[in-house]
Order: structure tokens, then C-alpha cells, then sequence
């Protein structure tokens, strides 16, 4: 007996907040107004949601946003993760409640005063740990890196950027390709905190080094604010104000050399310039019957630009090795061969974990984006690496 | 001046992971090895998962490392980290694929394949941390 989940879901509504650098509310509230909004769009009442997904990283549990809301109705609920390897990974569980008679409608969310509070790119163990007078243990292997000033995921990418240089040739001027292609898309949508702030190459040769070889605008934004979808059955989806935007497939994957603990035991992998990335896009591509040829348009998790690069080669949209001369043909640019992050991604619109590479994705689908890609039908939406990984693909009817 | 913000210090007593940090407070660099099919398992766990034994033990090392990569942080995240620092990604000589992470001041001229050799530093009584240091 085979399953199989293509085509069977839909995301049937989007919501967001405004992103910010200081929101002034708290992340439950943040979650509330994406979830509602998310709710309203795909012509829903809060009674009809019965299951709830997030991340493991967000500070809103199920139970707290089904109390903000008073959604009385929840009879499923699920949590993925690492952080932001958790998006697509969250819709995919969505499906398989869905799919399995579980659940109807399913509300996935993620909220965070990503930048007002605990923010990422100063390192959460030795915030979360100030005072504590030892640091790791307990199956974080932090003990192994944060002695040695290894604090902050920036660092351990500009490590990784640094061996892909020397493997592969690749140069910074790549990686700031990847940059403004993505700048330029923020620049245009008004939602996005790059909103009308242009970039150029010198602008971004002339940003000050973070930790070498990245510089300031090779890292996202940190970021305020929520994202929320609705994810229901395609039939059901049908009746809903806006056009389905069908799930084609998810998958989830580890690989064969994963590390435990949450991000910088990744360095440890016989390999630091192939990803589960990789064995997501095998799974992923089997279960869509489809290949990178077939993708119009894509939302690639960006948390760097290196983290781009990375995805570029390991979804087959070019050869291991080949992400910056890929980069600097000008495929990602607009007009080019591959769009990417067409709201402005985590680099450029806002660093929701990538939870809004999901909304744009449905965007595109909907042929409403503010950066629309002309006859999109198919659109790539990655999450997070290093870890372990999720991705989704995205089809019209 | 202000007094130099204590390095976080880390946790020894992990199950884990404390034979680590027991063996570098003995002067000694070690790996977690499986004591039945003797694979390197690093980071520290304590299943074998080449031949499912849970007979894990540690192998000594000679404490010479290469360059695998390296970062030179420039943007201060931490008061215990003042700016510039080197993090070296340090591959060891007699455990290929095993790596450690090390920590130099500034921002000497690094490159790929670069030796290193390990020593032994103690930031306060009854903690031994090993650091690299260039091999000149
Ligand atoms: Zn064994």
C-alpha cells in the first residue's frame, strides 16, 4: 500500500503583522493578529480551526494562542523545529494531521520580538545562560565552541563561507550578488523593512565586516513581528474567498552525517558545504514529481546569503560549487532565470524565522505579490539549515 | 580600566562529555572512540551506531591540528570577547574528520591546511581548557 499527500492540502489563508525593529507588543499578541488575520483570509470563523502547529524556538505554546483567541474547538496540535529549519516542516505537519483524519483546518504560526528581545545573532545560549557559571552540557555540546568565543550563528556561517571560498573559489562579491538581488525585492514591497532603502554592489563592498568573510548585509534582519497560514484540505479549500494555493508536496530530512545540539555541531559534519538541504530536495522532488527545472519562482531560506548559496547547489538550480558564478550571472536578479525571495526574504523584508518565505510563496501562487513572477505556477519554499531541514512546493489548481 | 569580563567557562560534568574535559585536566587531548569497533565518535555519545555497542571510551591524541577553517570576528557580540578574534576550526592530525574549535587573538594570517598544536590553559583552579596555538 502507498500514501501519498500530493496535492491534497492547500494553504487557503495568509496573515501577517507589521515588521519592526521594536513591536511593543507582546509575542502572543504578535501571534493573535497573524493567526486572525490568517483566519479571516481563508474565510474562516476562529471555531473552525482544530489544530494548531509552531515552532519549537516560538515562546507562544498551542494552548496560550488557543486561549488568546478562544479557539475552544483544538484537537490537534504539533511542534517542529530546530528554530528555523521549523516552517515548512510545521505545513508538512499540518498535511499529516489533515490527511490522517485528525485535524480540518489547521492554524501554523510563528511569532518573536526577534529583535526587541532574545535576539538570535547575539547568541541565545549565553543570554539565556547570563550568570549561570558553566556553559553547555545537557546534549548541547556548548561546552565544546562557547569557550572559545563561538557565540552567535553569524560566526559559525562566516566559518562555513570561508571553507566554501576555499573549495570552490567562491568570492564575496557572489555572496553580495545574492544580497542586493534580494535587497531589490524588499525594495519594491511595502510591507518590507528594506522597504524604498536601496543597496548597490559598492555599498555592499563597503559594509563593514561582521565576521569575516560576511559582512553587515551578508546577515538578515532581526526582526519583530508573526506569520500565520491556514492550511485545510484542497477540496475545502476551493469554497475559500481566494484561490488555493496547493501544497504539490512537503518533506522533512535529516542526512546521513547529522549532529546533535542545535547549530554549531553542524561544523563536525564530515562535509561543511553540503546540507540536509540536499537529501530534502531528493525527497521532495520525488514526492512533487517535479525538478528544479520545473520551479518558476523560489523563497530560499536566507538567513545569510551564504545559506543561499548553500541551497542554491543543494536543490539542484546549479552544480556543488557552482552557487557563486550561479549567483553572479545574475539568475537571481529580477528578470533573471531563478527569482528568489520576492518579498525581500529573511535578508531584506523581515527575519520571521522563515515563516514569510511561506506567505510569499502563496503569494506568487495567488498572483498577488507585490514583485509578481509572470505565469508563476510552481514556487520552491525552503526553511532552515544546518541541522536537519524542511521544504515545500507550492502549485496553482 | 575596567576588569576584563570573565570567558564563560564549561560545564565539566556532563555525563557525556565530562571524560573530555577530566582527560584535558590531565594534559592529555582525547576523542570518544567505540571500545568494540574502535570508530571515532565525535562529538562524545554513548551508542556506537557503526557496530551498536554502548562501550565507549576515549582515545588519547597528539594534539596537533590543520586549519580547516577559520572566521576573524570583527563585531563584538560578548564583553568576554573583545574584538578582533580568530575562530579556527581545527581538524586533528591522527583523528581525520574529528574537529575542535580554537581561539586566537587578533587576526593572524591564517590558511587552509595550517598546522596547529594544542595546549593546555586553566582560567580558574579545577578547569583545564585546551586552546590552539600556530605552530611556528
Ligand atoms: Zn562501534
Amino acid at each position: 500500500m502507498s500514501y501519498s499527500h500530493r496535492g491534497e492540502c492547500s494553504i487557503s489563508g495568509i496573515g501577517a503583522t507589521d515588521f519592526s525593529r521594536k513591536s511593543g507588543r507582546s509575542v502572543v499578541a504578535l501571534a493573535s493578529e497573524a493567526a486572525t488575520r490568517a483566519i479571516a483570509d481563508a474565510g474562516l470563523e476562529r471555531s473552525d480551526i482544530d489544530g494548531l502547529v509552531r515552532s519549537d524556538y516560538d515562546a507562544v505554546q498551542h494552548n496560550d494562542l488557543a486561549y488568546a483567541l478562544g479557539m475552544d474547538n483544538i484537537s490537534y496540535w504539533g511542534a517542529t523545529g530546530v528554530g528555523g529549519a521549523a516552517p515548512c516542516g510545521m505545513v508538512a505537519q499540518a498535511v499529516a494531521a489533515i490527511v490522517s483524519g485528525q485535524a480540518t483546518n489547521v492554524l501554523v504560526y510563528r511569532a518573536l520580538n526577534g529583535r526587541s528581545g532574545l535576539r538570535f545573532g547575539r547568541g541565545t545560549a549565553m543570554q539565556q545562560a547570563a550568570g549561570a557559571p558553566r556553559l553547555g552540557g545537557g546534549g548541547s555540546y556548548d561546552e565544546y565552541f562557547l569557550p572559545y568565543g563561538l557565540l552567535a550563528p553569524g560566526q559559525m556561517f562566516a566559518l562555513i563561507a570561508q571553507r566554501h571560498m576555499y573549495e570552490f573559489g567562491t568570492t564575496s562579491d557572489d555572496l553580495g550578488r545574492i544580497a542586493v538581488a534580494v535587497r531589490q525585492r524588499a525594495n519594491s514591497n511595502p510591507a518590507a523593512m528594506m522597504y524604498e532603502r536601496p543597496m548597490t554592489m559598492d555599498d555592499y563592498r563597503q559594509s563593514r565586516v561582521i565576521s569575516s568573510p560576511l559582512r553587515l548585509f551578508d546577515y538578515c534582519l532581526e526582526s519583530d513581528g508573526a506569520c500565520a497560514v491556514v492550511v485545510t484540505s484542497t477540496e475545502r479549500a476551493r469554497d475559500a474567498p481566494k484561490a488555493p494555493a496547493v501544497i504539490r508536496a512537503v518533506a522533512q530530512s535529516g542526512s546521513p552525517d547529522v549532529q546533535g545540539g542545535k547549530t554549531f555541531p553542524a561544523l563536525m559534519r564530515p562535509t561543511i558545504t553540503t546540507y540536509p538541504s540536499k537529501y530534502a530536495a531528493d525527497r521532495l522532488y520525488a514526492r512533487a514529481g517535479l525538478g528544479p527545472a520545473d520551479i518558476d519562482v523560489a523563497q530560499i531560506y536566507d538567513c545569510f546569503t551564504i545559506t543561499v548559496l548553500l541551497e542554491l547547489e543543494d536543490y539542484g538550480f546549479c552544480a556543488k560549487g557552482e552557487g557563486g558564478p550561479f549567483a553572479s550571472s545574475g539568475a537571481l536578479d529580477p528578470g533573471g532565470s531563478l527569482p528568489i525571495n520576492t518579498a525581500g526574504g529573511n535578508l531584506s523584508e523581515a527575519y520571521i524565522h522563515g515563516m514569510n518565505h511561506v506567505l510569499e510563496g502563496v503569494r506568487q501562487i495567488r498572483g498577488e505579490s507585490v514583485n509578481q513572477v509572470a505565469g508563476a505556477s510552481t514556487c520552491l519554499v525552503t526553511s532552515g539549515i544546518p541541522p536537519m531541514t524542511s521544504a515545500l512546493i507550492l502549485a496553482e489548481q | 580600566m575596567a576588569d576584563q569580563v570573565p570567558r564563560p567557562l564549561p560545564m565539566t560534568e556532563d555525563e557525556d562529555t565530562s571524560g573530555y574535559w577530566q582527560a584535558a585536566s590531565e594534559g592529555r587531548l582525547v576523542v570518544q572512540e567505540c571500545l568494540s569497533c574502535h570508530a571515532v565518535l565525535h562529538l562524545p555519545k554513548p551508542f556506537c551506531h557503526h557496530c551498536e555497542s554502548w562501550d565507549v571510551g576515549w582515545r588519547e591524541v597528539s594534539g596537533d591540528g590543520t586549519v580547516f577553517s577559520w572566521t576573524v570576528v570583527e563585531h563584538q557580540v560578548h564583553a568576554a570577547f573583545p574584538v578582533p578574534y580568530t575562530i579556527v576550526l581545527v581538524e586533528l592530525v591522527d583523528a581525520p574528520g574529528a574537529r575542535l574549535i580554537g581561539h586566537l587573538d587578533g587576526a593572524p594570517e591564517l590558511t587552509v591546511g595550517q598546522p596547529l598544536r594544542v595546549r593546555f590553559v586553566e582560567p580558574e583552579p579545577g578547569v583545564t581548557v585546551p586552546t590552539w596555538e600556530l605552530v611556528s
